[in-house]
């Protein structure tokens, strides 16, 4: 999608990775600030949910929801979250005990949070550019 | 001519992406996004796309529920984060794959894999007959045989002397400069007409086998032209 600003450049968060987002969007910024935007829109729902069916104990649907939020991370460049979500959805059977999650979905939830500041800052950043 | 699709995905970002690729494209035109299974069942039920793009894990009903349930054969590429649809997606005849998020480049690619299905017409220049895809099949018609070709909006209908009816993808512009140009004329912007089969004309009608067909003003001297009037 490239067009947008082309002599400017851009310094990301380091866990962004800078690959993924040029492939997908060249170097037009203005639509990255966004496609941020739409991200955090739909962000707290979506883990809202990952949280409710943790709660409830129940695997298929906490799994659907991982499921959902995981594409979210790969938009922007978060790739490392989308893996994390993939290998968590493949813990998620419905014949292993709950207990055998705490742990990685603990590490998940607090990745989830520190996820969406990181997405908060760089839409920050985005418009403060595309501003400029 | 563009094809036409809905986007069947409840992710707002990807769904937005999915409609930026389409424009960017200049060969998609979105008709609509859904982001569940009823609503975009409720369009299909009183609408008909060339393409879905279907997201396949959606709350209440699966993408491959709404296949089950719509009366048409659309092109379909699911938009998917999983891999392991690949036997449904072989049992419902799906196109393409596209993973989530897919680049541009891929996007166009996965369009490449729909295309020479949507070429719903073949002909050769100067031949007396030709070819189109009704029915989930090619069927030839001599040029003899069509009385005339009507627009009924994305689709056209051959009417035969036969008096066979045979709808398909296109367009009157499309088909325009692709039928011989020997035996057929456009009249008006929904008909094309076959001018061997012509019986009569009066005021801005044509008379072909008891159908009647207008004449628009802005054709009427090419018809005029092509009519062997003494």
């Amino acid at each position: 999608m490239n067009t947008g600003i082309t002599n400017k450049s851009f310094i990301f968060n380091e866990k962004i990775n800078v690959q993924c987002i040029n492939d997908l969007y060249g170097n037009d910024y203005i639509y990255l600030e966004e496609v941020f935007g739409t991200v955090l829109n739909e962000y707290g729902t979506l883990i809202e949910n990952i949280f409710e069916q943790y709660d409830s104990h129940n695997i298929p649907a906490l799994k659907a929801a991982v499921h959902k939020i995981k594409p979210i991370f790969g938009f922007v460049g978060l790739i490392s979250m989308q893996h994390q979500c993939q290998q968590f959805e493949d813990n998620c059977q419905p014949s292993s005990p709950f207990d055998m999650l705490v742990n990685n979905y603990n590490a998940l939830k607090n990745n989830l949070i520190s996820s969406k500041s990181i997405i908060e800052e760089e839409k920050g950043k985005l418009e403060l550019f595309n501003s400029q | 001519m563009k094809i036409s699709c809905i986007i069947v995905e409840d992710l707002q970002v990807a769904a937005n992406y999915l409609m930026k690729c389409c424009e960017k494209s200049g060969q998609v035109e979105s008709k609509g996004h859904f982001v569940n299974v009823p609503d975009a069942l409720h369009f299909l039920n009183e609408n008909t796309v060339d393409l879905i793009f279907l997201d396949v894990e959606m709350p209440g009903a699966s993408g491959f529920e709404l296949l089950d349930q719509i009366a048409f054969s659309p092109k379909v590429i699911l938009t998917t984060s999983k891999k392991d649809y690949a036997y449904n997606a072989f049992q419902y005849n799906v196109s393409d794959y596209l993973m989530k998020p897919f680049t541009y480049q891929r996007f166009l690619e996965s369009l490449q894999k729909i295309k020479p299905s949507q070429e719903t017409i073949s002909t050769r220049s100067g031949s007396d007959h030709i070819y189109i895809k009704a029915d989930g099949k090619l069927v030839r018609l001599n040029n003899d045989s069509i009385l005339y070709i009507e627009s009924m909006g994305d689709y056209v209908k051959f009417v035969t002397s036969d008096n066979k009816k045979y709808i398909t993808h296109n367009t009157i512009k499309n088909l325009e400069e692709k039928v011989s140009k020997q035996h057929f004329l456009k009249v008006h912007r929904s008909f094309i007409v076959n001018l061997h089969k012509i019986d009569d004309m009066r005021e801005n009608i044509l008379f072909i086998k008891g159908n009647e067909i207008p004449v628009s003003k802005a054709n009427k001297a090419d018809v005029f032209k092509r009519l062997n009037i003494v």
